[in-house]
């Protein structure tokens, strides 16, 4: 009887631990340092990355082709955590050279951007060739047009932690069931 | 005959094994495991990749641990189901001709019927509350019958049991009263842990000392209501083990296990409202409220048969 219930005891335990570690999200890489502006001009870093959960994209502002739809999701998620002050929205602009600091503030005003919770950032061609190809494991060979379609999420200690379909909605769904995970595990 | 007995001992075992497994289920947060009944995301055998699920599902319902849990669970009610089915066949087979055994299966069949009907009410409406209380009250209900049919099988073969005891007969009242505030309190606690969960959901910082402030009089009633069966419980002791003449081994054993039992239930409840809401505890403190249950009505049944000091 006794090493029955112990038996029980020991593989509910197994499993309870396994649940609870099934809505774990494993750890991908750490994103490297990085100096960028803001769309006001301020810097930027991968600093501002500590303590937000944070969702990153890489975007340019003239783009016509997925980039409306990735826009007007990230904006869909902008509004939605509106109360959760650990959450941050971050868009890269892939397209410098016509993207300035200006240009970037116009575009944040024209999603609607109220507050310091999105973030248009900006460097050099160079830098952000690096960032989005050995930072992030994005192609970029061809920027501005070759940029990636993906909504990235990176944690409280800036480790990249998943990659999402900035267009489809059911990958975006997770997303959204991740960013809470993350915010809980902040949290606690 | 043999058969028949021997089926009638698994399926009471094997459905107070489902009443833990069910239980487990609960507390991992794997009840939404497969999001539609009776097929786990559209397949008999759940995915094991996120490639599997059918378009009309949407995907961030997918989580393989907590898919294959609540399969196991399904997989494990369905052995349970035919083990009660093939018991109910010996049964009529055998002994069509006693009542009090042909009903208690009959019913118990029946109801184990509802409960797996129950568990697709559940997918439905996304483990109502009130659902998963009546799917956990059922359950109890059949066990009680199975048990209750095992015995008078065991009877059967041994019709001199209890002949030699004789119990205050005035006893009925407390075994009624009994049964019925350890239900109740059974349903209290269900809806203590309900509460914590919406709670939680809501306010997913919040610590355990804070939810369980939040619980409200829920908390209270079923401490008052626990102090009160383990008052009806020591009473229960006293009259089948003082005021009895040559109580059976099965009467004293079972009354002593009973406040053994008990106790661990306020131990582990005070662990969870004091420390913290411990999921295998939570489990555990359930599961013992099935099994005194069982007690009461093992008891009860003994009871009956025995010869009874007028009082």
């Amino acid at each position: 009887m006794v090493p029955g219930i112990l038996f029980l005891a020991l593989g509910a335990n197994w499993v309870i631990q396994k649940a609870d570690r099934s809505h774990d999200i494993p750890i991908i890489k750490e994103v490297p340092d990085f100096i960028f502006h803001d769309q006001t001009g301020r810097l930027f870093s991968n600093e501002r990355l500590a303590n937000k959960i944070t969702v990153l994209d890489f975007m340019f502002t003239s783009c016509t082709g997925p980039c409306p739809l990735m826009t007007s999701n990230m904006t869909d998620l902008y509004q939605e955590f509106r109360n959760v002050m650990e959450v941050q929205f971050v868009s890269v602009t892939v397209d410098p050279l016509i993207d300035s600091e200006s240009k970037l503030k116009e575009y944040a005003d024209f999603v609607g951007v109220d507050d310091d919770r999105w973030q248009f950032i900006r460097s050099d061609l160079e830098s952000t060739k690096d960032l989005k190809q050995n930072g992030f494991m994005l192609y970029a060979g061809e920027l501005p047009q070759g940029h990636a379609i993906k909504f990235i999420l990176i944690d409280q200690d800036g480790n990249i932690r998943k990659y999402f379909d900035g267009t489809d909605e059911a990958s975006l769904a997770v997303l959204r069931k991740d960013i809470t995970n993350l915010v809980k595990e902040l949290r606690s | 005959m043999t058969s028949f007995r021997n089926f009638i001992f698994l399926s009471t075992g094997l459905t107070y094994l489902l009443i833990f497994i069910g239980g487990l289920v609960r507390v991992a947060g794997a009840g939404m495991g497969c999001p539609d009944w009776p097929k786990c995301f559209g397949r008999w055998i759940p995915p094991t990749s996120i490639e599997q699920i059918p378009s009309h599902i949407d995907p961030a319902t997918f989580n393989i641990v907590l898919a294959w849990i609540e399969y196991c669970n399904r997989l494990f009610g369905a052995i349970v189901g035919l083990s009660i089915t093939i018991t109910l066949f010996l049964g009529l087979k055998y002994y069509s001709h006693l009542p009090h055994i042909k009903w208690p299966l009959i019913s118990a069949f029946g109801l184990t019927l509802f409960e797996g009907w129950l568990g697709s009410v559940l997918i439905d409406t996304v483990l109502n509350p009130v659902t998963i209380t009546l799917h956990l009250f059922f359950a109890l209900i059949i066990v009680m019958l199975l048990l209750y049919v095992s015995q008078e099988a065991y009877y059967l073969d041994n019709p001199d049991a209890e002949k030699q005891s004789k119990y205050p007969s005035n006893m009925k009242a407390l075994f009624g009263l009994l049964a019925f505030t350890l239900l109740f309190e059974v349903i209290l606690g269900t809806e203590i842990r309900g509460g914590l969960e919406m709670i939680r959901k809501e306010n997913p910082m919040v610590n355990s000392q804070f939810l369980i402030d939040m619980l409200g009089p829920f908390k209270y009633a079923h401490s008052i209501l626990g102090f009160f069966i383990t008052v009806l419980c020591a009473l229960l002791w006293y009259r089948v083990v003082k005021q009895s003449l040559n109580p059976s081994t099965l009467m004293v054993q079972t009354s002593t296990g009973l406040l053994l039992l008990i106790m661990v239930q306020i131990i582990t409840g005070e662990v969870l409202v004091f420390f913290d809401v411990i999921p295998l505890i939570q489990l555990f403190h359930l599961w013992i409220a099935s099994w005194i249950l069982g007690i009461i009505s093992v008891q009860y049944c003994a009871w009956k048969r025995s010869g009874l000091i007028d009082e």
